[in-house]
């Protein structure tokens, strides 16, 4: 205790105790969903960490890259395929782990005021992690790596005036090419992580103010704090926390160790080769969604980039969209139709974007696009219903 | 209660997800894979695949040994490797064991037509029309009384498929250099170190035995391999591809049974910390 | 005094800022330099390639910066179009699907192009004749100098093809 004492004159650690954990109140009608921020922290640990021993072998280079990731981590490096399966599961399980968290947010109403702050700080580093993933995904070094850099660099050619330039300039060539695999690399395990770790200091910080949303959206008091409507952050929301953690890892190593396909595509153990697309390019399943939405206007390339540039940014404006006072979806009904709606459509739109785009798959996919952006644009008009409402039961 | 129907939703949701993504997906874009032939319904039988071993060698001898060797027997290709790449772009094989890993039907009408039996117009190596279907027979069954026994995966893959595909990762290069293959066919066949991780073992067994029924238009010719080396060389490929597989298995067992019994601890620290809670 | 004293001080503060912003701005135009494509890549500008050595029927590909250019020299069977035509007879098209930036194989009996990642077809000239590609083949700066092409600069031939909006 003499140390503690030591270090608490110094560092004021008993108070930080107190107010980041132990005096930390989380309201007490929350379900397991609230679980997932902290999972998310458990997978980004899971990711760092496994990078870093990947970064021990990996070489950025377009020569050596897949034979260092295939041959010498797969193969040559003790334990080196626990860590790159570990690292793909994971970056996959991650986006799971993120949508599930988006969508608890979302269906409770946890971006309306006073969280907004928490909102735009979880989107930017939902931005920075779809970042971080199409940065990595290219190391590899595999056709699929190779095509889908390929294919999602060239869609800044349609920027007016400066798209071919700004491609050449991304990709540091004319085509993606070593000198792009490189930057990537640098992106990847350096500057992304970086700002990571920045916005979720941030967005952490912003939770300790306003405190957690929970099921019926009303807020604590320091008075029902002190009655017990709220559960400290430690032991209490934590001893469940652990449990949760404990059976997301189940799941999350059986993955690793007997469903890792779907997290390392086939056709990306074939090595990169610039001179021969494979038949089917499509991106990781966690960009499929608002991939589909850029292929679901298919009579216009332009429409489409216009819808995607849009699908990915109009999640940041759903405080200001969405003005009803009510918070919950638990206590709005129209709007829990909206969202059933939207989380089908969201699937739909997933499993289509892994579809070749032709016929009627290309019709559906128009249609799954159009809908998508139905539940935003509904926003507005329920929020007016839900507010008359309100002002008719008074 | 509650908490058991969001887990049901999400359980729902994930596995539809995918079930799309993934084994639907799958089958659309490759449709159905097509069972491989191993009978060669389509070379004619009528070649004798027997006779007089003693024949069969003098017959290789004369017409066969200018091109290819027979370690086996002793005897040594008639041609060195840059004659071989001028004049055919691609190394003939040695013939030591083909009487084994070849069907000999396949064997016999390859001789007499390789361009019609492999399926590749361009196939390198000439008709033999100077044999009679009897020499044919005869050379077959030389060719058969010279091979190994129990040859090994590694060994059939080498002799069918290293004068054009490297293994690179087992330190296995391909007899031929790259740039002749290049202008064999069109481009340097795939390395075969992790083709088993790319492809799975039912497309690789169809694929091996007829090419142009999976990929029409590839410059592979098909090998005739016999149901067995078949069998061999792939589990062969898909050996190399995963080498820590049973390591997998058995360490997968240990950490999910580890992590089960921590879920197991941490839910009876769960139930002590929120006894007097709610 | 006090005042003056004040004013004189922000004035220095604002100076001071806007020196700053002016010596970050020179960092970040070095930052975005280091982006720029190298020498040795920026040398690929400009590819040479002799067009009397492709026969009539025959499909050549020339790389021209990283990226395959067709040439192909149309037999009289073959689709015919004066404007989209270099030297009457050859056609010379970036190998890029207009699509989505895949490499469509040429398929010799159906004398079309036909592209493995959406099924996207042109025919001999290069023009979208199916499926999802917007526009024809792009045709690349070119310049003819006898019996060879110029891929990279702008020629004559190119620049009426340019106007007539063709190449894009």
């Amino acid at each position: 205790m003499k140390f503690m004492d030591w270090l608490d004159e110094r560092l004021a650690v008993r108070q930080l105790v107190k107010v980041m954990l132990t005096e930390y109140y989380v309201p007490k009608n929350i379900n397991f969903l609230w679980s997932f921020g902290v999972l998310i922290m458990l997978v980004m640990a899971i990711l760092f960490v496994s990078g870093i021993f990947l970064l021990m072998y990996y070489k950025p280079d377009a020569n050596l890259a897949f034979d260092s990731v295939n041959k010498t981590i797969m193969m040559d490096v003790e334990y080196g395929w626990l860590f790159r399966h570990t690292h793909a599961v994971g970056a996959s399980i991650m986006f799971l782990v993120l949508f599930i968290h988006m969508a608890r947010g979302i269906y409770y109403g946890s971006y309306k005021a006073p969280r907004e702050i928490v909102w735009i700080t979880g989107y930017i580093l939902f931005i920075l992690m779809s970042a971080t993933a199409f940065t990595g995904y290219l190391l590899p070094w595999g056709q699929m790596s190779y095509w889908a850099a390929q294919t999602i660099t060239t869609l800044f050619e349609k920027i007016p005036f400066i798209g071919p330039d700004l491609v050449i300039w991304i990709r540091g060539n004319y085509i993606v090419e070593d000198a792009t695999l490189t930057r990537f690399f640098a992106l990847h395990v350096m500057l992304l992580p970086l700002l990571l770790a920045i916005f979720t200091a941030i967005h952490l910080y912003a939770v300790r103010i306003v405190g957690s949303n929970n099921e019926d959206g009303g807020e604590l008091t320091k008075e029902d704090k002190k009655k017990g409507k709220g559960i400290s952050f430690w032991p209490v929301f934590m001893a469940k926390e652990f449990f949760v953690m404990s059976v997301f890892l189940v799941f999350f190593f059986y993955l690793v160790f007997y469903q890792y396909k779907f997290a390392m595509d086939q056709i990306n153990f074939i090595p990169a080769d610039y001179l021969q697309t494979p038949h089917h390019i499509y991106p990781e399943w966690y960009f499929l969604a608002f991939y589909e939405v850029l292929r679901g206007f298919f009579f216009s390339q332009n429409l489409g980039l216009i819808a995607f540039l849009f699908s990915m940014f109009i999640v940041a404006f759903l405080p200001w969209l969405d003005t009803s006072p009510i918070k919950s979806g638990k206590h709005r009904p129209l709007y829990r139709i909206m969202f059933w709606i939207f989380v089908a459509d969201f699937l739909f739109l997933t499993i289509l974007g892994k579809l070749p785009a032709t016929g009627l798959y290309a019709w559906l996919g128009f249609v799954g696009s159009i809908v998508f952006f139905i539940f935003f644009l509904a926003l507005p008009i329920i929020s007016r219903i839900e507010k008359k409402r309100l002002a008719g039961g008074m | 209660m509650k908490e058991l129907k969001i887990l049901l939703i999400l359980i729902v949701l994930v596995l539809i997800g995918y079930w799309g993504i993934e084994p639907y997906a799958h089958s659309v874009m490759h449709g159905e894979v097509k069972q491989p032939d191993h009978t060669y319904k389509d070379v004619p039988k009528n070649i004798p695949t027997t006779g007089d071993p003693v024949k069969g060698k003098e017959l290789f001898t004369t017409n066969c040994a200018s091109c290819h060797g027979l370690k086996n027997d002793g005897v040594n290709p008639g041609m060195d490797i840059q004659t071989s790449i001028t004049s055919f772009k691609v190394v003939p094989p040695d013939l030591s064991n083909i009487g084994a890993i070849l069907d000999e039907h396949f064997l016999a009408y390859f001789i007499k037509n390789p361009q019609d039996a492999t399926k590749n117009p361009k196939f390198a190596m000439p008709p033999m029309a100077q044999l009679s279907d009897e020499d044919i027979g005869h050379v077959v069954a030389y060719l058969k009384s010279v091979t190994k026994k129990d040859l090994t995966g590694k060994e059939i893959t080498v002799e069918a498929c290293g004068r054009c595909h490297s293994i690179k990762y087992q330190k296995v290069l391909s007899d031929t250099p790259k740039e002749p293959l290049k202008e064999y066919l069109g481009k340097v066949p795939p390395d075969l170190s992790v083709i088993g991780k790319a492809k799975n073992v039912e497309y690789l067994e169809t694929f091996i035995n007829n090419p142009q029924n999976t990929l029409p238009g590839t410059s592979m010719p098909r090998l005739g391999l016999t149901k067995e080396s078949t069998e061999k060389v792939v589990t062969y490929l898909d050996q190399i591809a995963d080498p820590h597989r049973d390591q997998r298995n058995t360490l997968g067992i240990w950490v999910i049974g580890y992590l089960l019994f921590m879920a197991g601890i941490t839910f009876a620290w769960k139930k002590k910390i929120w006894k007097n809670i709610h | 005094m006090a005042e003056e004293r004040l004013s004189r001080r922000d004035f220095l503060l604002y100076a001071m800022g806007g020196w700053a912003v002016v010596g970050v701005g020179g960092v970040l135009y070095a930052m975005y330099k280091t982006w720029e494509p190298l020498p040795e890549v920026k040398a690929q500008a400009t590819t040479k390639f002799d067009l009397s050595t492709v026969q009539p029927g025959e499909i050549k590909v020339v790389s021209w910066r990283g990226k395959p250019i067709f040439i192909l020299r149309k037999s009289p069977d073959m689709v015919q179009c004066k404007d989209r035509s270099v030297k009457d007879e050859y056609t010379v098209v970036a190998g890029i699907c207009t699509h989505l930036g895949c490499i469509p194989n040429w398929e010799p009996e159906k004398k079309t192009w036909h592209c493995p990642c959406h099924g996207g077809e042109y025919d001999a000239c290069g023009k979208n004749i199916f499926g999802p590609p917007p526009r024809p083949l792009d045709v690349p700066p070119f310049k003819i100098e006898g019996n060879s092409i110029v891929l990279g600069e702008e020629g004559q031939e190119y620049k009426q093809m340019k106007e007539k909006g063709l190449t894009v």
